[in-house]
Formats: structure tokens, sequence, C-alpha cells
């Protein structure tokens, strides 16, 4: 692999931009003295671009190998099978904990959001947006909730430029593809559907 | 050792053939020009359904195709009473509000599903078979062949080839708008009292040529791959303060808006944001004609309409000529 695509990859790790294949790259290549050096060339710049405060020589990730290194293997213990069950039990109940955490974590969010987003107050009941009816298996619905003026899936009022500009260039567009399209009656529906509140 | 002059040839092969694969289906595309022909030739009525994310209604339809005159009128049922007539691809009347300056194409160029155009930037396939609104519907996917639209999953009714059920797909395989026919009778033809406007319906007005206007002064740097250009103009802004440029793309499919205005020093941030199918982007940008506003708006992934705002630049006069 070329020296410049690890720099690239190294770069994007940094500015968190980087995609699982180049995060993989970095990973494998983090062994390397030459690589570390160069990361740790790219922290001290970014943290002068940043002006965060820096400790350039700290390198934890040496440092924990080679405590690693130096720990005694500790002694091998015989096996019981209820060993490998409680192991068993823990490992599924961190799975368990985790999928628990990330749920309720996700839930957070989204109830947070639409409760930001039905903030300006709309005549008529408030309610609460379900992610959405159910859909062919396979499909699933898109778990992030969209901010901005149209967060609730309709036209809001926002203050500023996009409140008096966007609702109508979406509705320009929804209407010219009606207007002009033939296909169906879907450049309708989804004009119409702008409409509704 | 005689092999050898050959192993480039034997590659070349290997290599032609996933291109191969990845080509459509003379079966899917059959279906489509079915389709694109049945609107033009059976008549029928019906209910729908349109579904995005917020917003969920029901619609009624009529479709009577009469000595090769196409009339059409759809109702929606819940909520406000929106309905369009349209007459031989020319709209008839409308409910609620138009945006100002939105009528009839002057050049009235039909847009007409084109499947071998199609090909170029999705692959288009049979998925199987399934039933929709209670008859037999065979199922066609139209996959993008890049990243800069979405996948389409249409199913066509097995007799007429109508389309019954039309989903919209993001490349996570997410569902962006559904819409699906709940009910169709091909038997009934409408009749003319179906078909009548109800009182609601005000008439659209016959644009006039406008091509004086038409050139908006723009063009773009770049495209996503199939997209032209089908419609241009320019109007005043709601505030009459100034002129929007708009343009309209499509790749025979997917459709997207670009609106450009000039903004003065203080107004205006950048935005993206998705509304169900329909992304919205707006950029910033500092031209020779001073600091504009550019807006995409459309059926298109939202990295896709931001690569299209940050292309926009303005025609220069002998560019124009």
């Amino acid at each position: 692999m070329s020296r410049e695509a690890l720099q690239e990859s190294l770069s994007a790790v940094m500015d968190n931009e980087a995609d699982e294949l180049e995060l993989r790259r970095v990973l494998s290549a983090v062994d390397d003295t030459e690589t570390r050096a160069t990361w740790s060339r790219y922290q001290v710049a970014r943290a002068a671009m940043h002006k965060e405060l820096l400790l350039p020589k700290l390198d934890i990730a040496s440092a924990v190998s080679a405590a690693l290194a130096e720990e005694a293997t500790p002694v091998k213990v015989a096996r019981g099978p209820w060993r490998t069950l409680g192991r068993l039990a823990v490992a599924a109940s961190v799975t368990v904990a985790v999928l628990a955490g990330v749920r309720l974590y996700n839930q957070d969010e989204i109830t947070g959001a639409q409760l930001a987003a039905q903030q300006p107050a709309q005549p008529g009941l408030n309610m609460p947006q379900v992610q959405g009816p159910a859909v062919l298996a396979g499909y699933s619905e898109s778990a992030e909730q969209p901010t901005g003026p149209m967060a609730n899936g309709v036209l809001q009022g926002q203050s500023g430029w996009q409140d008096q500009r966007l609702p109508g260039y979406l509705r320009q567009h929804a209407q010219e593809a009606a207007v002009k399209g033939t296909e169906s009656a879907l450049p309708y529906a989804r004009a119409a559907s702008l409409e509704n509140r | 050792m005689r092999a050898l002059p050959f192993i480039p040839l034997l590659l070349g092969v290997g290599m032609a053939m996933p291109a191969l694969a990845a080509n459509s289906s003379t079966d899917a595309a059959d279906w489509l020009n079915r389709l694109a022909k049945a609107e033009q030739q059976q008549s029928y009525q019906g209910t729908f359904v349109y579904e995005r994310n917020g917003s969920f209604s029901t619609h009624d339809i009529w479709h009577r195709v009469q000595d090769g005159k196409v009339s059409e009128r759809l109702l929606q049922l819940d909520g406000p009473a929106q309905e369009v007539v349209r007459v031989d691809g020319q709209t008839q009347c409308v409910s609620g509000t138009l945006v100002q300056g939105v009528g009839n194409a002057t050049e009235s160029s039909a847009r007409v599903l084109d499947p071998l155009k199609l090909m170029n930037w999705y692959d288009l396939s049979v998925a199987g078979h399934s039933r929709v609104a209670g008859r037999d519907v065979t199922i066609i996917t139209l996959r993008p062949r890049d990243q800069h639209r979405y996948a389409f999953e249409i199913h066509l009714d097995d007799k007429t080839a109508l389309p019954l059920k039309s989903l919209l797909i993001n490349d996570k395989e997410q569902l962006l708008e559904r819409f699906q026919f709940t009910r169709l009778d091909t038997a009934d033809i409408p009749d003319d009292a179906e078909l009548r406007p109800s009182g609601n319906c005000k008439p659209v007005a016959q644009s006039v040529a406008r091509s004086s206007e038409s050139v908006a002064g723009w063009r773009s740097d770049w495209l996503p791959p199939g997209f032209e250009l089908i419609n241009s103009s320019v109007r005043k802004d709601p505030a009459g303060k100034g002129a929007v440029s708009s343009l309209m793309y499509d790749d025979g499919l997917a459709r997207f808006s670009v609106f450009l205005e000039a903004v003065d020093g203080a107004a205006g941030a950048d935005v993206r944001t998705q509304l169900g199918p329909t992304v919205a982007v707006s950029r910033r940008l500092t031209t020779p004609k001073g600091e504009v506003m550019v807006t995409v708006v459309g059926e298109i992934p939202i990295g896709t309409a931001e690569r299209v705002a940050l292309s926009m630049r303005a025609q220069d006069a002998q560019a124009s000529q």
C-alpha cells in the first residue's frame, strides 16, 4: 500500500471522517514506528490548529503494549464446565446490556428531537410522530430524525431566510414536477403531501 | 509459453463478464415499455395511498381514455380536499395555491419513460411477483448504477401494466416513500360527472410563451451522470426584490431543481435537510455577480445535491450566445 494512501487515511481518522476501510488500514499499520511518528506529527499539527493543549511525547498505546509484554502470563487454570457457562453468561449479559443501552440511548435522542421539533405550537393535537408504519421486511425505516425546517415531516416556521424561501422552493419543485411529469400520480401525491398538516 | 499472449485476452473477457451480468434484463425493459403505454391506453379508477416520513394521505383517481383523449382527476380524501384535473397532459385546474409562475410547459414535451435511456443509469430487473390491491403484479426493480440516485421498486399490474405500487429506497435500504393502490377498477370507465372538477378547483392559466426569459444565466460545472436540463426560468421572487432563476434536471426518472437568488450581506445560512424522498440543500456562493444563495431541491441523495449546489457557475455573456 502506498505511503500517501496511508497518510490520507491517518488524516481522515484524525478528523473523524474515516470510513471502515480506512480505519482498518490505519489499525493494521499502527504497529509500524514510522506510522506512529506520522500520527504524532499530525496530532501536533492538529493541536496547533485548534489551539489545544498537547503532550507531544505521550504515547499511551506503546506504553500499554510494553506493560502487557512485561506482565507474567497467568498460569493456566483447569477449566470446568461451570466456568465456561459462567463466561457465556457474562458475555450474554454484556450483549444484552449493550443492546438495551443503545436502544435506550437512541430512543432518548429521538424523543428529544421530536419534542424540540414540536415546540413551535401548532393548532390541534400534537401527536407523537411514530417511527413509521410497518413496511416490507428488508426495508428499515429511517432511524435518523431530520432536523431543520422540516423536522416533523411538514414545513415548519423557522426564523430567517430559510423560513421565507425553502417552503416555497419545495412547493415549486413538487408542482413543476407534477405539472411536467406524466408518468403517474406520484408527483401529485408528493406535491399534495407538502400541503398537509 | 505459447499461452502467454492470450492471458491479457482472457483477463479482458473475465473483466467484461461482470459488466454484462450487471446489464438490465430485457423482460424488465419490456414491462417498462408496457407501463409507458398503459397510461395512454387504459381507463381506470381507484384509490391509492401516499406515505413518506411524517405524512400519510389517501387519494381517489379517475382516469379515462376516450377517442385518444386522456382525462384524469385526482382528489385527496383526507384533510384538505386537494384536487387536480388534467386533460391530455395539460393541467386544467388545481385546488390550493400554485406557486406563482408554475404552469403548463409551453413546448409540452411529455416525458415518457424510456427504458433504453434508464438502463444507462439503473439496472432493471424483474424481482418477482406479488399482489397489490387484490391484483397480481410483477415487481420491477431499478437499482442505481452509481451513488447519485435512489432505487425504485415498481409493482406493475399483470393485466394492464399500470403501476400499482412504487417504492423509493435509498442506499441504506431505507424506504423513503410509498405510493400504493388499495383499490383498482379497470372495468368501469369513469363518467363525465366523476371527471368534472369541483368548485374548489381553480383553473390554471395556460402559460403564455415566456421564451425571452427562459435562459437562466447559470450553468453547472458538474452534474450527476445522465441528468439533463429539462426546464429553466427566471421569476420575480415573491417579496418582489430580485429575481429567482430556476433550473430543473432529470435522468428520465428522478428530478431535481436548482434555485438561485442574489442575497445581501446578512441573510442566509447553509442548510441541509430531508423531507421524505426530497432533500433540500442551500449553499451560499460568491460569484462575479455577487453573493448568491443556491438551493437544490429534489429526489436525489443529499451528497449529490450538495455537490450540485457547489458546482453552479454564472454563465458568462459569451457562453450564453
